[in-house]
Order: structure tokens, then sequence, then C-alpha cells
């Protein structure tokens, strides 16, 4: 362990899944302990290194080089800061839950767990990335698996992709299906998913591309282009380079986030995975949109960044509000929970733009809350889909007799999703909105609004599948029983509740990610804090800056936002 | 230009791996008319041997860094030749031992089959090393001299015989071009030699000349608009065969062309670059969006060669050192990728008698083997990581991206998510429907060899791949004496645009 736990993280998943070749798909048993042991040796190694982070010292820790390629300058360079290794923690979680949601899979078991581990390991991957190259190796290595969980043990959409209103009036994600041909088969919202990520995706390796070629350092690490590359005032096409790329890069990563009109490929393939894929997929693919702006929009574009970040902050006013509409008016559970994933994403949005300590601290939060929240609801939508091969929210009803565990789970998650005090999404919530207050007070109204409308439709799902007269066709329905099936549930609530109501080290860790990033960014220094928590940055030297002594933003309450706004001025 | 014939021996040892496999040849040959109850499948071990004796050959030439001129120039050794060498003698050994159980369905001819492929190996291996022009052109016909024959071995078969028809008239029209180019540029310069060229004055004549060379050997790697032959020709032709035609030809004419541009035309980089651009986007264009329309496995591979060979001259198009290693890099990859993907299309049309897409329904329940061993030749072609194909797609536009070709970039960007959908469809195919017919499917044991060397090389290339970056670059480094320095020199900004 030690310092090697990142490979272990990120390479236990990979050799379970090479084991899982040689082993027959006769010995179902034996699949599902490779896979829940590869599982569990990377669940433990990420919590090792949550909990041995050490948030005073900052920076990337546990950071393992070793030289790939020296003609391109590529090395595999992984190292995590408080903002991966929450997320680490969150895929490795969640790649474990998953394990056990899926247990009663029957057709080739051995199959869809070598693709759901691989899945999972490419993501880890990209959470731990200090290298352009990797990141994006590991960005586009996921897409693939998801092509085959989906199509292999996918469902059909079928109708559910039609909503109706309480008026009966038919209503359509007319945004959402622009790309839509009118099919609702799983091959087809896997082929859309999979082309649309790779488009994205080589939208942001042309960005890239440009970062390497203009840097001129014949290398793709992060750390070093953050520091040395000059990518400013190149003019190039009436405009600069550095905002070229960094549209490339926003735009290329944000639509696996998804970003409000880049959103359609999501809720379709949500509907059509199979419960794990789900959970992993709305639980952390989506991250990794997030997360790799951050790393890189970020990290090696700072001005430019404050410059354009108002993009998002237009964007994901409509992300919040049209997913929580949509997600009213569908029908299909899963496509409830797709949506109202997408219109939380746009939270996290909100919470980047801002770009202060608060709400982006804030935004990193949310993605690991979300990401048990989602999987909760994934997985209990995918428990109620095998008992009664039914999605169809009007025809189902009163399971809350035949599943009393799964519906009190449901409760559970629904105010998790919401963000109810108590739950790690509450505090993820109360920063964004706190952060963002001064800076964008028309996204924090809308984000309010956003809140009421996830209340709408959860209670009105949870209504619709758990209350009400029963539809006898499904009394053949029973709940989770086993330990298998409920040890999943029970870890996700655990860790959201957990750190709903311990969150200092979550927040500790997450801030000392946060604040040399936004320094940088908005180039004013975080308040020195008292007792324990954050150290002093003791000085940073930003180029351009003419005093060498730090800015201090403000002398009581952290609110760099106002600081930073009066500074640029 | 004086031949001198008081060669010594140590001049002919740079000739040995081809003195060694021309022996061999007879060998085989005299083999399969004196024994001819001899089961043809030892013929096809045989060659094999033959052929591996020559590949140690030459390994043993890099290890020791034999090189050399030969001939008044006209035949050179250097790492580079080595390099293509080798390809062509691996391609080669993988084919032959892929199409032994096609052979042995032949009623006639089986143990000429294996003559005629090592033949053609042995003319690729003269092209590797030409140095001027007529050893080039000679090369070039005694390869595909072979080439004309193996493409219509199906006798009765009419698609075979019109493969061969089309191929044949074509080629000899391409070789038409490449004699006239010949002769125009020898009237412009007096220089046959590719590097005594290098100081040549760009006349009209001389330009003209390159273009109809570039005519004819855009014909051999099929790039658009010389690619009219390729689909009926992979479609008609034995399938083992197009998988030869598909690659060893490829990498033989790549050879001459990196060393026409980069040798002989060095100087004239900023006039080709917009021949090579424009050539390159519309290959892939046309090759990944007409691959689309396919229904059939051979012509799918056959467009998305089209589109793969866009690719590469987008390592020419850049016209650097780095680009002419990355075009060795995605060559290998491409080996072990479209070989791999012709074994698996070669052992399921044994099976199932058919190489439609749609025959290849549920061929994960019925070889699950050869479905996981297509989805990763597929997806590394389509470029996907951690596959060999991504590295080399990367490597590519790296050297390409370092001469500021971006618009070229960007078309290379947008054709890697056309391809992938074509390449899924075929995924979607083996994985995501059942199969009609639900019998397994069984694979000989030379097959199983090549698609586990396929498998192998996709994989170790895509993981690790700097032992053969390291050989690449080491391969390519006689580039680094002809190339302009300002061509390679990184500006500060440039202008976006070609």
């Amino acid at each position: 362990m030690g310092e090697y736990a990142l490979l272990y993280i990120l390479f236990a998943p990979f050799a379970g899944a090479l084991a899982l070749i040689f082993v027959s798909n006769r010995q179902p048993l034996l699949v599902r302990s490779i896979a829940s042991s590869a599982a569990f040796v990377s669940l433990m190694a990420s919590l090792y290194i949550f909990y041995t982070y050490d948030p005073v010292k900052g920076g990337f820790q546990f950071v393992q080089k070793f030289e790939w390629s020296k003609q391109l300058g590529i090395s595999l360079y992984l190292g995590v800061d408080g903002i991966g290794t929450p997320l680490v923690l969150a895929s490795s979680i969640l790649l474990f839950a998953g394990i056990f949601v899926s247990w009663h899979i029957k057709d080739r078991t051995k199959e869809f767990y070598i693709w759901l581990l691989i899945l999972a390991a490419a993501t880890i991957g990209v959470f731990m990335s200090l290298d352009l190259f990797f990141l994006y190796f590991f960005y586009e290595m996921s897409v693939i698996p998801m092509y085959l969980l989906l199509g292999m043990w996918g469902s059909h959409t079928k109708n559910y992709l039609e909503m109706t209103d309480p008026e009966g009036l038919k209503r359509r994600d007319s945004v959402g299906f622009i790309l839509n041909f009118g099919s609702n088969s799983k091959e087809y919202a896997a082929m859309k998913l999979v082309l649309f990520l790779s488009a994205f995706a080589v939208v942001a390796l042309m960005g890239i591309l440009l970062i390497y070629k203009y840097a001129g350092l014949n290398t793709f690490d992060i750390l070093v282009l953050r520091e040395q590359a000059k990518l400013m005032n190149i003019p190039v096409l009436g405009t600069t380079l550095d905002k070229i790329i960094w549209m490339l890069i926003f735009f290329g990563f944000a639509s696996i986030a998804p970003l409000w009109p880049l959103h359609s490929w999501s809720p379709v393939g949500h509907a059509a995975a199979p419960a794990a894929t789900s959970m992993l997929h709305a639980g952390v693919l989506m991250k990794l949109g997030h997360f790799s702006i951050i790393r890189v929009a970020f990290e090696i574009l700072p001005d430019t960044t404050r410059e354009l970040m108002p993009i998002a902050a237009v964007l994901c006013m409509f992300s919040i509000i049209y997913g929580g509409f949509v997600a009213f008016y569908a029908k299909d559970t899963k496509y409830v929970i797709g949506y109202s994933s997408s219109s939380h994403m746009g939270y996290v949005f909100l919470g980047m733009a801002a770009l202060n300590y608060i709400s982006l601290s804030g935004a990193v939060i949310y993605m690991f809350a979300h990401a048990m929240a989602t999987g909760m609801l994934f997985a209990m939508a995918g428990w109620v889909y095998d008992q009664t091969h039914s999605r169809d929210i009007p025809s189902l009803g009163g399971l809350a007799n035949k599943m009393p565990f799964i519906s009190a789970c449901f409760i559970v998650a629904c105010m998790a999703s919401i963000g109810m005090p108590g739950t790690v999404n509450f505090i993820a919530e109360i920063m964004i909105v706190v952060g963002s207050w001064n800076k964008y007070p028309l996204q924090v109204i809308v984000a309010m609004l956003g809140i009421v409308l996830t209340l709408a439709y959860l209670f009105k799902m949870m209504r619709g599948l758990f209350y009400g007269p029963m539809n006898q066709k499904y009394s053949h329905a029973h709940d989770a029983i086993s330990t298998v099936d409920r040890l999943p549930l029970l870890i996700m609530i655990a860790i959201s509740i957990g750190f709903g109501i311990f969150p200092m080290h979550l927040y500790d860790v997450v801030r000392s990610g946060v604040d040399p990033l936004v320094a940088r960014i908005t180039r004013v220094v975080p308040v020195a804090q008292t007792g324990e928590g954050i150290a002093p940055r003791s000085e940073v030297i930003v180029p351009g800056t003419t005093s060498k002594t730090p800015i201090v933003a403000n002398k009581l309450v952290p609110l760099p936002a106002e600081a930073s706004r009066g500074e640029r001025e | 230009m004086t031949f001198s014939l008081n060669m010594s021996f140590s001049d002919l040892l740079l000739l040995l791996p081809e003195i060694f496999l021309t022996c061999w040849l007879c060998v085989v040959l005299i083999v399969d008319f004196s024994s001819p109850r001899l089961p043809k499948e030892r013929l096809a071990y045989l060659s094999v041997a033959g052929l591996l004796g020559t590949l140690v050959c030459l390994v043993w030439f890099d290890f020791n860094q034999i090189t050399g001129t030969l001939f008044g120039n006209m035949f050179v050794l250097d790492r580079m030749a080595i390099f293509f060498k080798v390809f062509i003698l691996g391609s080669t050994i993988l084919v032959i031992l892929a199409s032994i159980e096609y052979v042995n369905r032949f009623t006639l001819f089986r143990g000429e089959y294996y003559v005629l492929v090592v033949m053609s190996a042995l003319g690729m291996m003269f092209m590797a090393s030409a140095n001027d022009l007529l050893s080039v052109f000679v090369s070039l016909e005694f390869s595909t001299l072979g080439f004309y024959i193996l493409v219509s071995y199906l006798r009765d078969d009419l698609a075979s015989n019109e493969a061969g028809l089309k191929f044949f008239i074509l080629g000899v029209f391409a070789a038409g071009l490449f004699a006239y180019g010949i002769s125009l540029v020898y009237g412009e310069t007096g220089k046959l030699v590719f590097s005594e060229m290098a100081s040549a004055q760009a006349t009209p004549g001389l330009i003209i000349g390159f273009l109809l060379i570039f005519a004819a050997l855009g014909f051999k790697i099929g790039a658009v608009p010389f690619h009219a032959w390729i689909p009926d020709t992979y479609h008609g032709a034995p399938t083992p065969v197009t998988a030869f035609l598909s690659i060893a030809p490829k990498g033989a004419a790549l050879a001459i062309l990196l060393r026409i541009f980069l040798v002989a035309l060095g100087s004239f980089k900023p006039i080709w670059v917009y021949l090579l651009v424009a050539v390159s986007i519309v290959s892939m264009t046309y090759g990944n969006i007409v691959a689309i329309a396919q229904r059939n496995v051979k012509r799918l591979l056959a467009y998305s060669g089209i589109a793969q060979i866009g690719n590469v001259l987008i390592g020419l198009a850049a016209g650097t050192k780095m680009g002419s290693d990355a075009i060795l890099f995605y060559l290998l990859a491409y080996l072990f990728a479209n070989i791999g993907a012709f074994a698996v299309v070669i052992a399921v049309s044994h099976a199932i008698g058919r190489d439609e897409i749609e025959d290849y329904r549920g061929l994960n329940r019925r070889s699950p083997f050869l479905a996981f061993a297509m989805l990763l030749f597929l997806l590394s072609l389509a470029g996907v990581p951690p596959l060999a194909g991504f590295i080399g797609k990367l490597y590519i536009f790296i050297a390409a991206i370092k001469e500021g070709l971006y618009t070229l970039i960007a078309v290379g960007l947008i054709n890697i998510v056309i391809s992938m959908y074509y390449y899924l469809i075929v995924v979607k195919q083996m994985y995501i429907n059942e199969p009609i017919d639900p019998s397994p499917i069984g694979i000989s044991g030379p097959m199983k060899a090549v698609i586990y060397v396929g498998l192998a090389g996709t994989l170790v290339i895509g993981i690790y791949p700097q032992p053969f970056t390291d050989w690449v670059v080491a391969a390519t480094l006689m580039f680094a004496d002809f190339i302009v320095p300002s061509a390679t020199a990184i500006p500060p900004s440039l202008p976006l645009g070609v």
C-alpha cells in the first residue's frame, strides 16, 4: 500500500478483467467473486488514499510517474489532489456497489463484469491522470465499454420516451431529440452515446493537441504545462488562441457532463443501460466532463477561464430548468432519474462558473454527493425493473407493500437527491448556492427553483411507484431480502448520510484542492483560517502582478468573488 | 551512372536476404514438383521457414547496423529498408499461415500458391530497397506480377476473374504512367537516383513527371482518386490474398513514397504539401463515408483501408522525420489489426461460406474468441485506446500539428468518429444481435496462431509502445540529413489554415 495505492486502485479492476478472461461462464460464482474482489481491492485502496490524503500539505499526493514514450513526451503520471480524491473514492464505491447490483445477471455474466470493470477502471484513470495524453486515453477508453454494456445487457426504451403532461398533452424533449431519428432501440441508444461522446472527445483532443503544439515543450505533463506554457495573447482568426483552445476543451468535455444543448445522448443512454451501468454512467462517467474541464481548462488556462466561464453560468440555467421539467413529464423511471442527473449537473456548472472557494468546493462535493444519490436511485429503478419488467410509472404502483426495504431506501435516496439536511448533498448544495450568490444571483434563484422541481418529480415518481393502488400484474414482485441485494444500497446510504453528518474531512480535502486552483484563476489568495483546516498559503506568485505580496481577499468571511471582481477592475 | 561489376563478397552480403529467399523459393518449387503426394500444408510451413530465416537474417543486420548501397546506388540497404523488409516478411508469414485452410479447398495449383506469395514478397523486398526510379519500376512490376495471378486464383469464380482483370488492366495502366513519369523526370534532370535529384529545379516537366509517378504509387496504396480498383478486387480475390494485398504492397509503396518525397523532393515541400493534403482529406473522407454503406465485410475493410491510407498520408504531408516515424509506426499498428481482422474474416467464411456483415450475427455466441478478436482489431483500426491504432493515429496527428496542418488534423479527427460508426455496426452484429444458427465455429491451429499474433501486436503496441517508437525512430534516421531545417523548426506562431 502506501505509495502505490493509486496503482492498486487503477490496476485492480484491469487485473480482475484480465483474470476473468480465463474463467468459464459456467462458474458464475467464481466470476462474481473475482469481480467483487477486484472491486474490493480498489475500494479499500481508495478509502486508504481518501483518509491518508493530507489536506494540510495539499497538492498532488501519491504521485507515480513512469516514462511511457520519450519521443512523444508522454508518461503515465498519476496523482490525486483534493478534487480527484473524492471522485476516485466515489468511482470505486459505485463500482463495488454496481457489482452487487448486477449480481443476478445470467446472460454472459463474465463478459458483463469484464466490461464493467474496464469501464470503472478507465473512469478512475481519468480522475488520477496528470498527463493530458493519459487523461484523454482513459476518457476515450471509458466510452467503448458503454456501447457493449448498453447493447448487450440493456433494454429497449420502447414507448417510454413519450411524455405526457397532466392534461394529457404529449410532450417531448425537443432539444434533446434534434438528433433522434425516432428509434427507441437500445442499439440506437448505444450508438448515439458512443458517437456523440467520441465526436466531442475529438474536439477536446484538438484542444489538447493545440496546447501541446503551442506550448512547444514536447510534453503532455499537466503540471509542466500549467507552469510553463505560454498560450496567452496569440492572435488567431480574429480572436486569441487561448480562447479557441478553451472553447474546444470546454465544449469537448462538457458534452459528457452533460451541459444543456449537448445532453441528448445522456437520458436515452441511461434508460437503455442496465442498472449497474446507469449507476456508473450517471454517478461518475458524467463527472469526467466537469473534472476534465477543471483539470485541463482551469489548470492550464486560468486567465481564459476567468474570462469565459460565464458561458457555463448561462447554459447551466437551461440545464437545471430544462432537465427538471422534462423529468417532471417523463413516464419512465430511468428517464426521470436520467434527466434529473442532467439537471443536477447544472448545479456543478454553476459552482464551477462562480469561481470562488466556496462554490467550487461545493461543486466538487456535489459531484461526490450526486454520485451516491443517483447511484441509489438507479440501483432501485433497476431492482423495480428486474421485478416487474416495466419502467412505465403510470402502470406501476403500490409496490411499497411488496418491497418495504426498497421503498424505504427510495425515500432516503430522494431525500439525498433533493438535498435534505443530514445528507452530503445538502452541504454541497448550500455551498454552491452561498458561494455563487454574489456573482450570479439569477442563477441561484433558478437553482432554487430546480430544487423545488426535483422535489416535485422525485415525489411524483415515488408515489407512482410505491404508493397508490397496486397493479395485480406485479403481485409476484418481491423485496431485496438477501445481503447481496441490500449491501450496495446500504453502503451508498451510509456514505451519503455519513458524510452529511461528518463532512469535515471531505471538506478539508476538497478545499485543499480547490484553493490553489481558485487562487490561480482569480489571483486572490484565500484567507488564512484559524485552527485546523487549511494552512495559509504563504505566497502565490502570479506572473503579471506587480507586487509579490499576496492579495488577501477579505478579513472575515471568505467571499473572494467580490474581491476578485474588484481586483479585475 | 556507371556500373562496376567488380563486386566483392562483402557487397553481396547486403543482398543476402534476397539471395537466400530466391534460393528457398526455388527449393519450394522443386519440392512441389518432385513430390506431388506431399500434403500441401508442408509447403506452406516450408515457405514460412524460409521467410523466417530471411527475417532472422534481417534482424541480425539491424542489430549489427549493416547498411550500404549496391549497383551504383540502385539498391540501398539502410535501416528503413530493413524495417520495411521485416514488415513485408512479417505480413507474408502471417498471410501464409492464414491461408493454409483456405488453400486446401482449391482443387488445383495449391503448391504454386505459396510460391507466388513468396515471389511477390521478394519483389516487395526489392521495392523497400529501391533507391532509383528504374529499380523502383522493375521491383514494382515484379511484385505485381505475382499478385495478378493470385487475385484471380479462384478460376471458376466469376468475381475473382473480374477482380483479376480489373486489377490487371488498371495495374498495367499505372505501370505505363510510371514509365512515362520516369522518362519525363530523367529527361529533365538526367538523374535517376533519388538522393542525386535533391538539387533539381522545379520545371514543369519534372512536376508532371513526379505527378505521374505519384499517381502510379497512389494506385498501389489505393489513395483516392486512384482507388477505383480496390473494392472490387478486394471483394473478388481469395480472402488471404486480399489480406496480403491490403498490407504488404501498401507498405512497400510507402517506402518508395517516403524516399521520393523526403529525399528526392525534400526541397519542394511547399509545393507538394498541398497535393498530399488534398489527397489525404479526400481519401479519408471518401473511404469512411462509403464504408458506411457496405454490406460485405471485405468491401468494408477495403474502404476502411482507403481511409487508413488517407491517415498515413497525413504523416507524409507533415514531411518531417517525425512524420515518417509516425508513418512507420502506424503501418505496424495497421499490420496487426488488419491482418487479424482478415484472419477472422477467413475463419468465419470458412465456417459459414459467406462474408456479408449480417453473417456475423451473434458471433459472440458462436465463437467468443473470434468475436473478441474482431472487436479489438476493428477498434484498433478505428483508433480507440488502449489499442495500437490509437497510438498510431495520435503519433501522426502530433507529427502533423507540429507542422501546423490544422485543417488536415481536424478532418482526420472527424473521420475517426465516422469510422467508429461502421466498425461499431459490425460489433453490433457480433455482440448484440442473436445468431440465427447458434452452432459453434471452430478455428484451425495456424489461424489461431495468426489471430493471437495480431492480438498480441495490437495490445502490446498500444500499451507499451516505447520499443516500437525507438525502432521506427532509428529506422528513419537517414531522413534527418535531407529534410530542410526550416520545415522542422517549430515556429512561435502560425496562422490557422493548411
